[in-house]
């Protein structure tokens, strides 16, 4: 798939649902695996909840814009917004240790993707870049299964 | 998938059946839904996430508040019948060890 498949959705929890029935789709035709394609849709569904709580703090109608793309094994999502710019150096997971609620979101996209970055050189807002490589999550499954 | 909630009460112990996805937009619901459950007679909690295939940061967090508000109230706080999908979560979260977590509703009102 050279193309890649673009949305965009308003800032609002409510269209998180639609996200992840339209990267379900897509990874279904790619024959991901279920629990593969589970664990992607949660770092997409992860990222955009962070933009509404973080970037736009509040306001329901502005653009989140999502790119995904799957070329040979790569899935690579990129997350669009336009508002308060992340900062870099202080989105961290926090330590599981530390029982409470809240905080898992970051952790989940770190444990999961093989690359997360952000980049803010932009007037507004931030792009969030998330990579995974298929085939080493096939091969690892597959080794799961034969011990 | 919307979120649906119902209580099953059976003597001491009250069960929350919850079926749909949880997420940032339908984790208030439930959490409105547990919270006062703390605060009135039952001694047992069941959530049966039998109904649930998604969850995600936002659900997680209501599940620990529930878990330290039983802490608090000395109300015995269970999870039961997490679909494969939901207790993949949980791990990634190494929470599975810190909820009594149940294979069945069952079970997890008979222990």
């Amino acid at each position: 798939m050279s193309q890649p498949i673009k949305l965009s959705i308003p800032s609002d929890p409510k269209y998180l649902g639609l996200i992840r029935k339209v990267l379900q789709e897509l990874l279904d035709k790619h024959d991901v695996p279920d629990d593969t394609a589970h664990r992607l849709i949660l770092c997409v569904d992860e990222a955009c909840a962070n933009v509404i709580k973080h970037s736009y703090e509040g306001p329901c109608d502005e653009p989140i814009e999502a790119t995904f793309t799957i070329e040979g094994d790569d899935f690579k999502v990129q997350i669009r917004d336009y508002g308060k710019q992340c900062k870099i150096d202080q989105i961290k997971p926090r330590d599981l240790d530390d029982i409470k609620p809240g905080g898992l979101g970051t952790h989940f996209m770190n444990e999961i993707m093989d690359d997360v970055s952000y980049c803010t050189n932009r007037a507004k807002g931030t792009l969030l870049t998330m990579v995974k490589k298929l085939k080493t999550e096939l091969t690892s499954a597959q080794g799961k299964d034969k011990e | 998938m919307s979120l649906d909630l119902k209580l099953d009460k059976s003597g001491d112990a009250v069960t929350v059946v919850v079926t749909g996805d949880i997420d940032m937009s339908s984790s208030p619901k439930m959490r409105d839904a547990l919270a006062p459950l703390f605060q009135n007679n039952n001694k047992l909690i069941v959530v049966d996430l039998s109904g649930v295939s998604y969850i995600d940061s936002s659900g997680i967090a209501t599940l620990v508040e529930g878990l330290q508000w039983s802490h608090n109230s000395k109300h015995k706080f269970r999870l039961a019948a997490l679909t494969p999908g939901v207790k993949d979560v949980f791990e990634i979260a190494r929470l599975l060890t810190v909820f009594e977590v149940f294979d069945t509703k069952e079970q997890a009102l008979a222990e």
